[in-house]
This record gives structure tokens, C-alpha cells and sequence, in this order.
């Protein structure tokens, strides 16, 4: 793991502002924030521009952004760009672009997810959906020559990537990214997360919010926004034991209907698409 | 300064009307096929077509059309006229023979190849004028040699138009309708006919089993029995509530546990049956009827 980047300055007090309820959060300390540092700032506007998030004019100031977005947006796109940056992508074994989609698209169903079954902290499983991954970053950069044949394999026998990386590396993305994530010293609750998404039947600090991770991260796979291979399977989305740990928590969940849920996400998905190749053009 | 810039901005975003979603929302509760953001353009059109038909001016009078007039229901069945109308062609969801081809033919070959039966049997429900029935039909014959070796594959197809069924069992099509077809594909089962049309070829035509049926006439569709997979795409849409009830009952019965009911791209059952289980394949769904062993 010391082949990994070291934790930025910016990116704790992000996290805690992005663990805070948006009442709590002041507005001109994240401001400030963002504006120390140039770069950063230019790309929250390129992305506060974007379709996604409904802009049609230009946003041309942090400020405005916050007033056009709200806080709680804002924050999704802050901690977003400093990821992108974060991460080098000139090492990785795994096409950025998929990488982001997949890690986008995944935050944001997660989110929505979280909205119809009665999950409340929407923002914190936005937050899940984003980094659930980062261990697949963590392999390509400590296992360069080693993912990339897990990734041709896993692509090859169309089987899921984590277990493809078990058998090869020993180590899936998974546990690295976990180890990676306590390193960085996250929230307990997002380092389990990452963990335990493929695994949700042994999560014990946030069980619902690592199981409505682990629904969305498939949901992404089995709609295009995987890791840009098909993966030869069926999801039985009822039969998931993540599903019976969201609606033993949030019986409201029993409601969902899950075919207007994933034509609906479909719509996400487009723009989730024109937004990453917009910010990583 | 800033404050006005942005209200401009945002008075400058042309919202669809909030008629529009509403109206989305009573096709999907009625006839279960949902409209996404991406064709809201397209459902506006229809809608518009239909306004003008009636001389209705706004979407607020075109929703009460639909929901408080007394003939709401055959209002309805003009717009998902509108909204369906030219949509079938050969091909048209590769994602379903997709997750046939990788998914579900294998685990079906494997449990019934233990049991030693090697025939499969398929039902394209409401099969119009035969583009769907034709489509599996020339993708088991493309199976035969590798995954199908050895197997007997039935296509049954039916549909409540006879005039529809005609056209079928003809074959003959035009350019439009073969649009997904690849060139490997077109030169191996299409023969040319007169007025630039082409012919499924015998081979494929003669696999495929037409027959007139209603899906609501229950002393006839009892005897569509073990059947594997069950296509119903953009029919279902157009019976309402207890009638949609009872077709989808009768297709759980003519299937064998562990067989597939496949809907057209949008459609839900969401409602309608607590038997069948939506799965998830890449970029597809299907209804599947579990075995009794859960």
C-alpha cells in the first residue's frame, strides 16, 4: 500500500463536512475551502455545469454554485473533484472512464435507492456510492501487471471482478479498498462499506447502508454502467440478502417497484454518462 | 447581481409541462409501460397528435380526457396506439437474446439435459405480423450447431388478428423492418421478392407455428402448455386490470418452474402478479416463475 497517494490536506475536512448534517454545515468556511485551491475550483464549475445537475446557464463563481445548487450537491461535486484528482489516472489498469461511471452512477442510485425505502441519510450513501470502489484504484496501482490480466481474465469468463480477483491476486478489491480507506482514516461507517459490499450479511456498524450500496452497485452492473465488460449473470434482486437487510430495517421497502425503479435510473445513467466524459474530457 | 443572474438562469430552462409527468404516470398505472425522460419529447408528441385529433388546446384538458371522461379507457388505447405504433422489428431487443444465449439457455440445457429431454418449447404471445416469432426462430437455428445440438426448439406464436397472422405466415418485409438485421444474418435467411421486400426463408418459416388466439379465452389457452419462455412485448398494455390479471396468471401456469416471461422494453408487471419475480439480466428484465423449491 505505500505505492498509494497520501491522504490531501482538503480531502478530511471534506469528509466531516460531508458527514454533517447541511444545516450544520458553514457556508463560507466550504467556500473557502474550495477556493484555496485553483484547480479544483475550475472543475466543481465544469461539473456544477453540467446536465446533470440541471444547469442550463453558466455558473460561474463557487458562490453561485451554491446558490444554484444547494449545499447538499455541492458537497457531491466538491468531494468528486478531489478524488478525480486524487487519483492519478495515468497508472490505473482500468479505463478512468468506466471507473467513474460505474463510481457515479453508483452514488446516485444509491442515493435514490435510499430516498424510496425510507433510508434517511441520503447524502452519507451518496458519499458510499462513490467510494465503494476505491479498491479497485488501490489494486491497479499496487498490482499493475497482475490486475490488468484479473481485469482480461474477468472480462474473458464475464464473471464478476471481485471474485476473479480472489482467485488471483488473493485479494479482492474489496478488502484493499478497505485497507486503503482506514488508512485515510474515513468514517467507520464508509470503510465498512467498502468492505463489505459484496458481503453485506457480515456488515455490523451500518448494515443497511452498506446492503443499499451493494443493490446499486449491481443495479449499475446489470445497466451498463459496470466495469465495461457483460457479465454472464442473473441478479435476483429479492432473493439478495441485501435486500432482506434494507427491509428488515425499512419495511417500506417491500413497496418498491423495482421495474419503474430501474427504467427510471436509466434516465440517471444517460446523464451520468455525458457528465464524466464532460468533467474528464 | 449574482442573486438576478441565477433567477434568469433558471427562468431561462424550458420545463415540460407538469401535465406531461402526470399523463406518464396514468399510462404506466394503466397499461404498465413507462415512458422515460429520454422519450417525454416523444410522449408530448403523441399526445399533441391526439389533442389535435380531439381539438383539445392544453395538457391539463387532454389529461382530464384521459382520466374523467367516461370513454378515458378508449382514449387510452389511442395514445398507446400512438405510442407503440411501428415499433416491431426483427432484432428489435438484443439484450433479451443475449441473456438467453449466455444466462438462461445454458442453466435450462443443463437441468433438463439431466432428465434427459431435449426439447424446448417457446411462445411468442400476440406475435403481430411475425417479426418476433421469426427472430427467435433464426436464433435457435444459429444455436443449433453449438448450444441447441441435438435439441428440438418449438416456436409457437399467436395473435388475436387474423389479417395480422396472414402477413406473418407470408413472411415478406420490407427494408425498415429488417434494420437490425447484420448483413451475415439478412444473406443467410432473407430472400429477395418483388418491390425490394424480402422473405424469411423456408427453413425459418417452417419452424415457426401460427395460430389465431385470444389470450383472454381461457378453454384455449390452458392447453398452451410446458412451455419454457413466454414472449409478450407491448401487449399487455392494452387490457386493464383484471384481464391483464388473468393473462399473466395463465402464462404462469403454461410455463415450466424456472421458465421466463419476457415483457417488451419498458413494460412492468409491478402490481399484477406476486408469483412471477422480476430478474435482472445486463440491460434486460424478465419475469421468472420460480420453482417450488425456494
Amino acid at each position: 500500500m505505500e505505492a498509494l497517494p497520501t491522504v490531501p490536506s482538503i480531502l478530511r475536512p471534506l469528509i466531516s463536512f460531508l458527514d454533517e448534517p447541511v444545516d450544520r454545515v458553514d457556508v463560507d468556511q466550504l467556500t473557502e475551502l474550495i477556493a484555496s485551491d485553483n484547480s479544483i475550483a475550475a472543475q466543481c464549475l465544469r461539473m456544477a455545469n453540467s446536465p446533470l445537475y440541471g444547469r442550463r446557464r453558466a455558473v460561474d463563481s463557487i458562490r453561485g454554485a451554491v446558490i444554484a445548487l444547494g449545499l447538499a450537491r455541492l458537497r457531491e461535486i466538491l468531494i468528486s473533484c478531489v478524488l478525480v484528482r486524487l487519483l492519478p489516472s495515468q497508472k490505473w489498469k482500468i479505463n478512468p472512464t468506466v471507473f467513474w461511471e460505474h463510481s457515479f452512477g453508483c452514488a446516485m442510485m444509491a442515493r435514490q435507492f435510499a430516498l424510496r425505502t425510507g433510508y434517511p441519510h441520503t447524502d452519507k450513501a451518496y458519499l458510499a456510492g462513490l467510494l465503494h470502489d476505491l479498491g479497485i484504484i488501490a489494486n491497479s496501482v499496487v498490482f499493475p501487471e497482475e490486475f490488468q490480466e484479473v481485469l482480461q481474465h474477468a472480462a474473458e469468463k464475464e464473471v464478476p471482478l471481485h471474485e476473479e480477483e480472489g482467485r488471483q491476486l488473493g485479494i479482492d478489491h474489496a478488502e484493499s479498498g478497505a485497507l486503503l480507506a482506514g488508512q485515510w482514516r474515513f468514517p467507520e461507517e464508509i470503510c465498512e462499506v467498502i468492505r463489505l459490499h459484496h458481503d453485506v450479511q457480515q456488515a455490523r456498524v451500518n448494515p443497511p447502508l452498506t446492503a443499499i450500496v451493494c443493490l446499486s452497485d449491481q443495479l449499475c452492473r446489470m445497466r451498463g454502467l459496470g466495469y465495461g465488460y457483460y457479465e454472464s449473470r442473473l441478479v435476483d434482486f429479492f432473493k439478495d440478502p441485501a435486500w432482506a437487510v434494507v427491509t428488515k430495517e425499512h419495511p417500506q421497502a417491500h413497496g418498491l417497484d423495482m421495474a419503474r425503479f430501474t427504467f427510471e435510473m436509466d434516465d440517471y445513467i444517460r446523464e451520468i454518462r455525458s457528465m464524466v466524459s464532460a468533467v474528464f474530457r | 447581481m449574482l442573486q438576478t443572474n441565477v433567477a434568469a438562469s433558471c427562468a431561462a430552462i424550458p420545463l415540460p409541462d407538469p401535465f406531461l409527468f402526470r399523463i406518464r404516470d396514468v399510462v404506466y398505472q394503466v397499461a404498465g409501460i413507462f415512458q422515460s425522460d429520454e422519450r417525454i419529447t416523444f410522449l408530448e408528441d403523441r399526445c399533441l397528435r391526439r389533442m389535435k385529433a380531439l381539438s383539445l388546446r392544453s395538457l391539463a384538458e387532454y389529461f382530464d380526457c384521459l382520466t374523467m371522461r367516461a370513454d378515458r379507457d378508449a382514449e387510452i388505447r389511442n395514445l398507446l396506439n400512438e405510442i407503440t405504433v411501428g415499433e416491431t422489428c426483427f432484432f428489435r431487443y438484443p439484450a433479451q437474446l443475449e441473456a438467453l444465449r449466455k444466462v438462461i439457455l445454458p442453466a435450462i440445457i443443463e437441468a433438463k439435459g439431466k432428465l434427459s429431454f431435449t426439447r424446448l418449447r417457446v411462445w411468442s404471445a400476440g406475435c403481430s405480423t411475425g417479426e418476433e416469432p421469426y427472430t427467435l426462430s433464426i436464433f435457435f437455428q444459429e444455436l443449433q450447431q453449438s448450444l441447441l445440438r441435438g435439441w428440438t426448439v418449438e416456436v409457437l406464436a399467436t395473435d388475436l388478428n387474423e389479417r395480422s397472422l396472414e402477413r406473418a405466415r407470408r413472411g415478406v418485409y420490407t427494408d425498415y423492418a429488417l434494420r437490425n438485421v447484420t448483413p451475415d444474418v439478412h444473406q443467410k435467411y432473407f430472400v429477395p421478392v418483388e418491390n425490394g421486400q424480402f422473405q424469411v426463408s423456408e427453413a425459418i418459416r417452417s419452424r415457426v407455428q401460427f395460430n389465431r388466439l385470444n389470450l383472454l379465452d381461457d378453454s384455449r389457452v390452458i392447453f398452451m402448455k410446458g412451455l419454457d419462455l413466454v414472449f409478450c412485448c407491448n401487449v399487455m398494455i392494452y387490457f386493464d386490470g383484471s384481464a391483464k390479471r388473468k393473462v399473466v396468471q395463465h402464462f404462469h401456469s403454461n410455463l415450466l418452474p424456472n421458465g421466463y416471461l419476457f415483457l417488451g422494453h419498458s413494460e412492468s408487471l409491478f402490481g399484477y402478479s406476486n408469483d412471477f419475480r422480476l430478474v435482472h439480466f445486463p440491460e434486460t428484465t424478465a419475469y421468472l416463475k420460480p420453482s417450488g423449491l425456494r
